[in-house]
């Protein structure tokens, strides 16, 4: 042993004496630590090392230097490999060796001991067995304690690996790259993918790399960091096809990204993907102007913008990145086109909001490719319709220069389909009496022995021969009148309205070239946009002037649609006669019609007229056959008889409404075809495009349609009865409720099955990261609940005013009065306000829906989910699939954040409250997830549960709220409230269906609020659904429930609606 | 001749407070037939509405009617005050019925607003009842059944009513708050008149009437009344009430353009909503040039 260490001495003593002292130095202090057997293995390690070559000595030096502060922080057979290592280096070079030995002591603590081994190889590897490779090795090892703290091994391998294709090509270089890297990448967090990048440039343009480097720091401040890794793929890309200056391409961009909330960095950054392929420099370029256009237009405004820079691109590459620049004409040019369009997304709510007010009625607002893609007989997309219950816009208008004339051309749209609800256009009756007229209708339905057709509107085109010709008079005469009738009452409006009304003049055709009957139409139509004069044939002046001066019988406020009609008819009787002949051009005409007034022809006459051309159309009639004339664009699609036909059907699926007319018998599928085979309003290709779009009509309105390959496809959801009997709670914690069937008007026992779970347990992050990410919010809110905290004492003294007086303060102050003092004047008391004692629960929807990413809820709904258990689920996956890749909000988090604001507050001032998920599929299987109980005290474990509420299947409400209510029942307080928070109506397998059943959902529902009323539980239904409205008003009886048109709002409305309702 | 600067106000005792002046009030249904039956027979009467409907001016004017027939009558003598309180939600018992003040012997007793009507056959008019605490409800109960009596604890004293004296309440039922809500055992001691925003046939000449402007101003503001009120419940918590339109017209009476009188009267008034004040706006401006 001691000979042994003598040994050790001798050897060591051979070098110079600088190493037996570095060795001396350390040597008791090691053999303490090591006990005295390994420290000699330690001592012996160093002289094999200080061996190893001519200035190994300096290497075991460091050596011994280093350990003892080694050997506090690995056991001592990693120690034994740690020095093999340093051995193993030092017969690269000592130098090496000398820099591995000193940086340990700063490196091993933070490197796992695994890889101590592959640190020291990848100082080996850097030396190539030069000076400078050996002193940039050795300077690696000098930089390592920072790099090995902040990035893992694997990166380190990779940053190593871009030093060594560094030093291939200068070692200056590598070297600056070594320091530059331990400055940045402990910066970045994206380290893989920068040094990716690097990689490239180092082979590229290896001069770029450093750039590229300092770039990546602004790029950390700039960029989202969800988005950073795609973004530096995209660089990457670039720089593999060779953009020059990718360093500054990537400070550039970096800036205009970070001036783009992230939502839009997403999109753009998207786009620029799509570029990269065929141009580097046109990516740059978008990058670079993006947040400039983005400013003047919208972001759905800018995938048209971005399609046609990516065909010019295409087509000239040159003139594709000058686009992308905004230094093209064309690029500024549909800049400005775009900006200056409204789209009707933007204006949605201000315009629904103004419809509502107007028509006095709810009026859902749509978009026009809506009512297109239903297939019911509507066809056109840029006109504005509406279908009785919502009306119809054009997606976007740009027809005029600016943005504030293009909204006042889509208001005098909207105003005008608006005015068809608001005046009645639909309410027309065939044995209504008009206002002004002698009834004519039904003495001609008598004299020509009529039947009355489907509808009130058909039943009075039935009477005419040429259909289409009644059909385009009366709409033009009820257009009309609407218009008057708008005008007259909406007086600001009218500017606006009188300008569309002209340019709509001037986009007529010449009336010189139509024939006669096709003329005095035309006439008509420009009578009734507002002009006086007319171009007429000199034949038919007097025609012209009757038809004239019906029209204007029409135009005043008390006139009616029957109006209309009778107008309508007597303008069909004078028209009808003149033939349908071209009229040679020196026949024509200027006449004034401004006073135009008529002749009132007789009921006989107009029968025998009737009967003598309905002989007539059997053999040719004298001229062409008449055509209808153009469409006025902004009065869009005017279709009485459709509407008609919807509100009966429509009528015929709301069950009790039975009043005894014909029509509610009902309407056969046939019986549809029929009618509609005889409308003018649409146009049939051929018949099996009836038979389609009846077929879509009769599943629109809920009616059962026949089983129909022609309409296979759209919206075929066979409705699932639910068959089976009572239930019974088989497992733990799982109840039974009764349903209420509001068919049978009475409940059915035992039908679903609560089975109530414990919610899975998440991380606390979730909650602390709400809570801190609202922190503004949550002061307030604190502050505003703070204010009804109870005080605690119930009685308040020394008021100046109050119940009575305060016997001791009476005293105090009489007795200051006798002595001629001023007394104190607050000597009263006052009983303070009830001691709040208040009961809530929460229910929250965890349906699939509440996966959908926010900004996009409104697009699609869940009645699209098939109802077959097995593609159900497929559905599912591939929609929970779809939505996990987003980096947006879905409703649920935003449902969960308001939760956790609200539940501080609640903290704040002591209610009691339980807060619980639903969710379930099938009656046999409601899920009720207890996230806290009203009895459980708010801690982390509630914290943790919150995390995991995610989106599951479907929404059975009923059973829920029950569930909700027996909890709430046993709980012992003065005011109990439950708060039911949904993202749409309820919807279960089995409970509703779109259309088939879902009045039974609602009705369920509704009922099982009325038996938490009855238990003196207050409920409150908030919803997001914006089509909330219809179903919320019947199931919550008027007054309890919240439609939130914006789920942004949530976590803000909440707590003030708590707040509100509660006190 | 200084000291003798003229009045400018007017000071009443409570009981001594008649409406001498007609306050204009048009009919909407038969509700003046009813408060005219129901006071004939003391029945309590309830008020409901939402704000700015004429509650207030109902009663206005029924106190003032009730009145002119009594001197018409030759019993100018039995004249009965109108005693108005709004109640608040620290309003108490006390408040109502009276208290004991200090003075420098001891202390003296003065009677509530409610006690002086209850004794000089006032019509005493709570409005917005719902407001008030709930221990005033043991004062309302007994005075609005058949026992007309008026308990007043601290001085160990029972009031039986004047033969004038009426209790009429009002209230707003388009409060959320559940723990606002008029009780049943209160409700069901009164008989209920319900208002609502006039028609606007009706609700165009009271503007015209009570603001100055023309006719035609007068019913483009209740048309736009009207449509306002379409969006209750879709944005709008209360649609716009009488007064606004009256106040705007006012404001265009004075030479502000109706859109801007509209604005700052009607649309700012009426919510925060930055979307709903922008849809509201439009309406305004459809109606307004």
């Amino acid at each position: 042993m001691t000979n042994e260490h003598d040994s050790v001495i001798e050897e060591l003593k051979k070098h110079p004496s600088a190493l037996i002292s570095a060795y001396e130095a350390v040597a008791d202090e090691v053999t303490e630590a090591l006990g005295p057997a390994p420290a000699l293995r330690w001592a012996q390690q160093g002289v094999r090392i200080a061996s190893q070559g001519p200035r190994a000595w300096e290497a075991a030096t460091e050596y011994f230097k280093a350990s003892p502060q080694v050997v506090q922080t690995i056991g001592f057979t990693q120690f034994e490999r740690w020095a093999e290592s340093g051995i193993e280096l030092t017969a690269e070079a000592p130098v090496i060796a000398a820099s591995f030995f000193r940086a340990s002591p700063r490196v091993l603590p933070t490197l796992a001991p695994r890889h101590i081994a592959g640190w020291a190889g990848l100082g080996r590897g850097l030396s190539k067995g030069t000076w400078k490779s050996s002193s940039l090795a050795a300077r690696f090892f000098d930089v390592s304690d920072e790099l090995v703290q902040q990035v893992n091994f694997h990166e380190l391998q990779l940053f190593v690996s871009l030093v060594q294709t560094l030093a291939s090509r200068s070692y200056d270089l590598a070297a600056e790259a070594l320091v530059l890297g331990q400055r940045v990448l402990p910066a970045v967090s994206e380290r893989e993918e920068l040094i990716s990048l690097a990689k490239v440039l180092a082979e590229t343009s290896w001069r770029e790399v450093r750039g590229s480097f300092e770039a990546a720091t602004r790029v950390g401040n700039s960029v989202d960091r969800r988005l950073r890794p795609r973004y530096f793929a995209l660089s990457e890309r670039l720089a593999r096809q060779g953009l020059g200056n990718v360093s500054a391409f990537m400070v550039e961009s970096a800036q205009s990204l970070g001036l783009l909330p992230q939502e839009l960095q997403t999109m753009v950054l998207e786009r620029a993907e799509d570029l990269a392929d065929t141009s580097a420099e046109a990516v740059s370029a978008f990058l670079r102007t993006a947040p400039n256009v983005l400013d003047r237009i919208s972001p759905a405004q800018l995938d048209t913008w971005f399609g046609r820079g990516l065909e010019f691109l295409k087509e000239n590459p040159d003139a594709g990145i000058a686009y992308f620049r905004l230094e093209s004409a064309r690029a500024e040019t549909l800049l400005d086109q775009l900006s200056s369009s409204i789209e009707l997304e933007k204006v949605h709510g201000l315009l629904r909001m103004y419809s509502n007010a107007l028509a006095g009625t709810e009026v859902e607002l749509q978009e026009s490719t809506d009512i297109t893609h239903r297939n019911i007989g509507w066809v056109s997309v840029e006109f504005a319709t509406t279908d009785g219950k919502s009306v119809f816009l054009p997606p976007t208008v740009d027809l005029r220069d600016t943005k504030s004339e293009n909204f006042a051309w889509l208001k005098v749209v909207t105003t005008h389909q608006v005015g068809h609800l608001e005046f009645q256009s639909f309410d027309f009756d065939f044995h209504a009496p008009s206002a002004g007229f002698n009834d004519y209708r039904e003495g001609i339905a008598e004299g020509l022995g009529a039947t009355p057709g489907t509808t009130e509107v058909a039943s009075f085109f039935d009477l005419f021969p040429v259909r289409a010709m009644a059909a385009d008079l009366f709409s033009t005469t009820e257009s009309a009148r609407i218009d008057q009738r708008i005008v007259e009452q909406y007086r600001g409006l009218a500017p606006s309205y009188e300008r569309v009304q002209n340019d709509a003049l001037a986009s007529r055709g010449p009336i010189e070239m139509m024939p006669a009957q096709q003329a005095l139409m035309e006439m008509l139509i420009r009578q009734s946009l507002g002009q006086s004069s007319a171009r007429i044939p000199s034949t038919y002046a007097e025609q012209a002037r009757q038809l004239a001066g019906l029209l204007r019988s029409v135009r005043n406020r008390d006139a009616t649609v029957e109006d209309s009609a009778e107008a309508a008819l007597r303008m069909y009787y004078t028209l009808s006669q003149v033939p349908n002949a071209f009229v040679p051009l020196d026949d024509w005409e200027d006449v004034d019609l401004s006073n135009a007034g008529f002749d009132e022809p007789t009921l006989e006459e107009i029968v025998e007229r009737l009967r003598a051309e309905a002989e007539e159309a059997q053999e040719e009639a004298s001229g062409d056959e008449y055509e209808s004339p153009d469409d006025v664009d902004y009065r869009g699609d005017f279709k009485p008889e459709m509407v008609q036909l919807l509100a009966q059907m429509r009528g015929q699926a709301e069950p009790g409404e039975e009043d005894g007319s014909e029509s509610a018998q009902g309407i056969s599928q046939a019986e549809l075809e029929q009618a509609l085979r005889e409308s003018t309003e649409i146009d049939f290709a051929d018949d099996a495009e009836v038979t389609t779009v009846a077929a879509n009509m009769m599943k629109e309105m809920g009616a059962d349609a026949p089983q129909n390959p022609a309409g296979s496809g759209y919206n075929q959801i066979p409705h699932v009865d639910e068959e089976g009997g009572p239930l019974e709670p088989l497992e733990p914690r799982s109840y039974a409720y009764d349903e209420w069937d509001f068919r049978a008007n009475d409940y059915r026992p035992r039908w679903c099955i609560v089975q109530e779970r414990l919610a899975v347990s998440g991380e606390t992050a979730f909650y602390n990261e709400t809570m801190h990410s609202y922190a503004g919010l949550i002061e307030q809110i604190r502050r505003q609940f703070e204010s009804v905290r109870p005080e605690m004492y119930r009685k308040v003294k020394r008021l100046p005013e109050g119940e009575d007086v305060d016997l001791d303060a009476g005293i105090e102050a009489l007795i200051d009065l006798r002595n001629k003092m001023t007394p104190d004047e607050r000597i009263y008391w006052r009983r303070n306000k009830d001691e709040r004692d208040v009961a809530v629960v929460f229910l929250l929807d965890m349906s699939a829906s509440t996966a959908e990413a926010v900004e996009e809820s409104s697009r699609e709904s869940d009645w699209n989910a098939p109802g077959d258990p097995v593609a159900y689920t497929a559905w599912l996956r591939a929609r929970r699939g779809e939505t996990a890749r987003r980096p947006y909000k879905r409703i649920i988090d935003v449902e969960k954040e308001s939760m956790v604001l609200l539940m501080n507050a609640l903290e704040t001032i002591g209610d009691r409250y339980g807060v619980y998920g639903f969710s379930g599929f099938g009656r046999e299987n409601v899920e009720f997830y207890v996230i806290k109980e009203v009895e459980e005290l708010f801690s982390d474990r509630v914290k943790r549960r919150m995390d995991k509420v995610a989106p599951l299947h479907a929404t059975r409400m009923g059973p829920a709220i029950r569930h909700a209510t027996t909890k709430l029942a046993n709980v012992d307080a003065k005011t109990k409230f439950m708060f039911v928070i949904s993202d749409g109506r309820p919807q279960d397998r089995g409970y509703s269906r779109e259309g088939v059943e879902k009045e039974y959902a609602v009705q369920d529902t509704r009922m099982a609020l009325m038996e938490a009323r009855n238990l003196d539980i207050t409920p409150f239904c908030l919803t997001v659904d914006r089509n909330g409205h219809d179903y919320l008003r019947t199931m919550t009886g008027d007054l309890n429930y919240e439609v939130l048109p914006d789920i942004m709002e949530l976590p803000r409305r909440l707590p003030q609606l708590y707040k509100k309702i509660t006190l | 001749m200084a000291n003798q600067a003229t009045q400018l106000y007017q000071q009443h005792n409570i009981e001594e407070y008649f409406i001498d002046k007609e306050p204009f009030y048009l009919e909407v249904a038969d509700e003046i037939d009813i408060f005219e039956a129901a006071y004939a027979q003391r029945v309590p009467i309830l008020l409901k509405g939402p704000t700015g409907s004429g509650k207030t001016r109902f009663v206005e004017y029924m106190s003032w009617r009730l009145n002119q027939a009594r001197k018409r009558d030759g019993r100018a003598d039995q004249m009965s005050p109108l005693v108005t309180v709004a109640c608040h939600e620290d309003l108490t018992a006390s408040d109502l019925v009276g208290r004991y003040l200090l003075e420098p012997e001891g202390t003296r007793w003065i009677d509530g607003p409610l006690t002086r009507a209850v004794k000089h056959g006032g019509i005493c008019y709570l409005d917005e009842v719902v407001e008030a605490r709930k221990d005033t409800t043991v004062l309302i109960h007994p005075l609005s059944d058949h026992r007309r009596l008026l308990h007043i604890e601290k001085i160990g004293e029972v009031l039986e009513s004047h033969p004038n004296f009426l209790l009429v309440i009002s209230y707003n039922p388009g409060y959320q708050s559940a723990l606002k809500d008029l009780k049943h055992s209160t409700r069901q001691r009164f008989i209920a008149i319900e208002f609502d925003f006039p028609p606007r046939d009706l609700e165009g000449p009271i503007i015209q009437h009570e603001s100055g402007v023309d006719i035609t101003t007068a019913q483009q503001l209740a048309l736009l009344g009207e449509k306002i009120r379409n969006l209750i419940g879709q944005g709008l918590q209360e649609g716009v009430s009488t007064r606004l339109l009256i106040y705007a017209g006012k404001l265009i009476e004075h030479g502000i353009a109706p859109r801007r009188a509209c604005e700052v009267a009607v649309v700012w008034g009426l919510t925060d909503d930055h979307e709903t004040q922008a849809s509201v706006m439009e309406i305004v401006t459809s109606i307004f040039p």
